[in-house]
């Protein structure tokens, strides 16, 4: 058991463990009692002007590091050396919200469990399902098979094997799968052309469809792949229409969206967006 | 030609103009000036759909897409209080639907500061915002069977969607649920607009919150991107231009490509 | 014409593809100039470099990006090039496509560690391609196994992401491919190539046409015509031959839809007068 924690937080590798143990208790401790003080000190206004001032501060460390001369190849500046601890941090500071989600899925599906609310019955399958994957997950990750795997599979592999390759991998293939039952319905009931221009991006959709599979090649294939005429096969002109009208057509787009990123990222950094999320006042 | 490890003083001079250009722009908009915003149908018409949720008696769902927190669903949030505002007006429940642990907490601030400012505090319901799960089809599914069991007559679908957007909002539709969707990334627009009846495409997404407030800040910003947009198109012509004149092998080497490429 | 229930489109849909898994109508597949810059990218990789093949990718695509990953191993190991497998995201693309790898492998009497390695989930995207690039050893740690990835012999001499000669990313996902281009290919020239999904595919033909893209297969599409350059066919040309008739089917459902709208419109048109 110790093994498997110290393995988790790579304590092993710490050239010492005990103290870095004791660090990271001490940071630990030390934080919750930051963010208590923090939590009672300050009041509304305050917290705003808080989260303002490290919004801030965190936009300009990353713009910082982008924008300041740099020198070398490959190129740094003084903040360079900086950009990948800070974001293993943010990282990790992100992983403490997985044990948000499981509260509260647990929280909603417990509460079903407990009332015996209709369909409780799912619920229960919902907390079978995540402690069943969890343990034979982690029991599996830590016998440390080796290839080739012995004829005779220890069990707890096994059942991994089953709940992953069995029953999750499958189901994940086969609900993406009913998406192509949903766009041919999707298809037929709302694709109509209204309009000229409606009529030529459903001749444009036809030729890439067809130019995306054999039969758009056969169809076409009496014309000479050599001759001046190739052009008109359908691969070809699926081809085209991808490379020559798609693309400038998708650099506009992604072009026009940069800059809406961008101006919502200069009003979140200054802290000027507007709503209830952020502020009220205008 | 590659790409840049840090930003040339080209990259630095670009940016600051661009900067420069949308902050002016939101400095004169606090100071009065009146901006012109275009209609923009599928933010229109989510009165409508908020409106016809109250009259048929059902909640309402508003799904925030896949992402945690980053500016595609900070956007989807500021969308989200202006429609609990509404929702809270007309006394109509809503369901967000989140697929992100990080994202919960933020979306559960905002909808019960959204319910405060609209003078309903006790209308809020802390179950109603769910997280689902972050795997892409369970977070579908999920999110399916929220629409079947609670049968809501409005859909909202705001943020980043991927392969699970058909399913939603086939769905959606056939539940026979009015839906409301936008999202910037354009290769699930196609699908939305099949199957939604209001779509908020590309840049439109990021006019939202500017479109649905009127708050000064935000559409000055919107016109100033407008104006970066029209800078950038105009340095695109002059690089089409010199690119042209400097083509072929016996031409001077083009020296916008030089300072592009840092001399790579 | 225009209210054809739903649930008859989904036989009809189930109804092609079934008649095609069973009994197949092939047609020829030529690759295209795309297919043809991945496979001549993998040729090209110089002696004593390794190609990352960035399997970012998991069931629910699998229907592409398996064949995909199938094809390109097949590439990889008939021109004799040394690869490593990898994920960021999400993690169960790394399991399916070392199960790819010792199933393919298997033909090729390739070895676990000295032909091929997998260097196993690494959580962190930009954080992992930065310090990657830096420190391979250090940055990838353990392999897939949990051993330590500097005891395969075919990491000698791989320190840093200059031993690296082709990033091949097969990938579902959006967003993934601006990483390795904006932290690898971009300022150290990696060559780099990719396989999307053709929903996706799209998207990324600014990069192909930019240079900053070598190659890149589009769909099962792309998967059968790099299965036809290795001379290996497989699920990729099968999926071919349903896809074929499967969009036939939906453009037939279209026009019999469009054709239903307008005798509806010049019913209304004739009322009316």
């Amino acid at each position: 058991m110790r093994e498997a924690l110290q393995s988790l937080f790579l304590l092993r590798q710490a050239p010492n463990p005990t103290a870095l143990a004791i660090c990271l208790g001490l940071a630990l401790a030390a934080s919750v009692l930051l963010l208590y003080a923090l939590h009672r000190l300050l009041g509304p206004r305050g917290r705003r002007w808080l989260i303002a001032l490290v919004t801030f501060v965190g936009g300009l460390f990353f713009g910082l590091e982008w924008f300041y001369p740099a020198r070398g190849h490959p190129s740094k500046n003084f903040l360079t050396d900086w950009i990948e601890p800070v974001s293993n941090m943010l990282t990790v500071v992100g992983a403490f919200t997985v044990g948000l989600g499981i509260y509260s899925l647990s929280q909603v599906h417990g509460r079903n469990v407990r009332l015996r609310r209709p369909g409780w019955h799912n619920s229960l399958a919902f907390f079978i399902a995540m402690v069943a994957m969890f343990v034979f997950g982690l029991w599996e990750h830590y016998l440390h098979l080796r290839e080739p795997l012995p004829k005779l599979v220890p069990w707890p592999k096994g059942i991994y094997e089953i709940l992953f390759s069995g029953l999750f991998a499958p189901l994940q293939a086969a609900t993406f799968s009913l998406l192509a039952f949903y766009i041919a319905s999707a298809a037929y009931r709302a694709f109509r052309i209204r309009t000229a221009e409606a009529g030529l991006m459903m001749a444009a959709a036809f030729v890439v469809m067809l130019g995306q599979v054999p039969v758009g090649a056969w169809l076409t294939s009496a014309i000479p792949a050599a001759s001046g005429w190739s052009f008109f096969r359908l691969e070809k002109l699926g081809e085209w229409v991808l490379a020559w009208l798609n693309t400038p057509a998708q650099r506009a787009i992604t072009f026009g969206v940069a800059i809406g990123a961008l101006a919502m990222s200069l009003r979140v950094w200054l802290s000027l967006e507007r709503g209830t999320f952020f502020s009220e006042q205008s | 030609m590659g790409a840049l490890e840090h930003a040339n003083w080209f990259m630095t001079a670009l940016f600051c103009t661009m900067s420069g250009v949308i902050v002016a722009s939101v400095l004169l908009a606090q100071r009065g000036r009146a901006m012109f915003i275009r209609r923009i149908p599928g933010l229109a018409a989510i009165e409508e759909a908020v409106g016809r949720a109250t009259e048929m008696g059902r909640p309402m769902l508003f799904s925030t897409g896949l992402w945690g927190i980053d500016i595609v669903t900070l956007q989807a949030l500021a969308i989200l209080s202006y429609i609990v505002r509404l929702a809270a007006r007309q006394a109509t429940r809503l369901i967000v639907a989140t697929a992100s642990s990080s994202l919960l907490p933020v979306a559960e601030e905002s909808v019960r500061e959204a319910y405060t400012s609209a003078g309903r505090p006790e209308a809020h319901r802390p179950e109603d915002v769910r997280f689902v799960s972050e795997e892409q089809f369970s977070y579908a599914l999920g999110t399916i069977g929220i629409m079947a069991r609670e049968r809501t007559a409005t859909n909202f679908l705001f943020g980043a969607f991927f392969a699970e957007a058909l399913m939603l909002t086939e769905n959606g539709r056939v539940l026979g649920a009015l839906q409301v969707a936008g999202c910037p990334d354009p290769t699930q627009i196609p699908f939305f607009i099949a199957t939604c009846d209001y779509v908020v495409i590309g840049d439109e997404y990021y006019a939202a919150s500017a479109y649905l407030t009127r708050e000064p800040t935000l559409t000055g910003s919107l016109v100033g991107q407008d104006l970066a947009k029209a800078l950038l198109i105009g340095l695109i012509l002059a690089g089409i231009g010199l690119a042209t004149s400097y083509a072929g092998p016996a031409a001077p080497h083009n020296f916008l490509l030089n300072w592009l490429a840092q001399g790579r | 014409m225009q209210q054809i229930p739903r649930h008859y489109i989904y036989l009809l849909l189930a109804g092609v593809v079934v008649w095609q898994l069973l009994a197949p109508m092939p047609l020829p597949i030529s690759p295209s100039t795309a297919t043809r810059g991945l496979y001549e990218a993998i040729r090209a990789v110089p002696e004593g470099k390794l190609i990352i093949i960035s399997t970012d990718w998991d069931a629910s695509t699998q229907a592409e990006t398996w064949p995909q990953t199938e094809a390109v191993i097949h590439a990889c190991f008939q021109a004799r090039k040394r690869f490593v497998i990898m994920n960021m995201q999400p993690p169960m693309g790394v399991k399916l496509a070392n199960d790819i790898a010792l199933e393919v492998g298997k033909q090729y009497r390739a070895r676990y560690g000295v032909d091929w390695a997998n260097w196993g989930y690494k959580y962190g995207y930009g954080n992992v391609l930065m310090a990657m690039a830096k420190d391979i050893a250090k940055t990838i740690g353990d392999d897939f196994y949990g051993r330590p990835v500097t005891r395969l012999p075919l990491m000698q001499g791989v320190r840093s992401i200059r031993d690296i000669g082709l990033v091949v990313e097969v990938t579902g996902l959006a967003g993934v491919t601006e990483y390795w281009i904006g932290l690898i290919q971009g300022p150290y020239q990696v060559p780099f190539a990719a396989a999307y999904t053709a929903v996706m595919a799209p998207g990324y033909y600014p990069y192909l046409d930019s240079g900053q893209m070598k190659g890149m297969l589009v769909g099962a599409k792309g998967a059968a015509e790099m299965e036809a350059l290795v001379r290996s066919p497989g699920k990729a040309t099968t999926i071919m031959n349903v896809q074929s008739w499967a969009h036939l089917l939906i453009i037939a459902l279209i026009v019999v839809g469009n054709l239903g709208y307008l005798l509806a419109r010049g019913r209304r048109e004739e009322r009316r007068q």
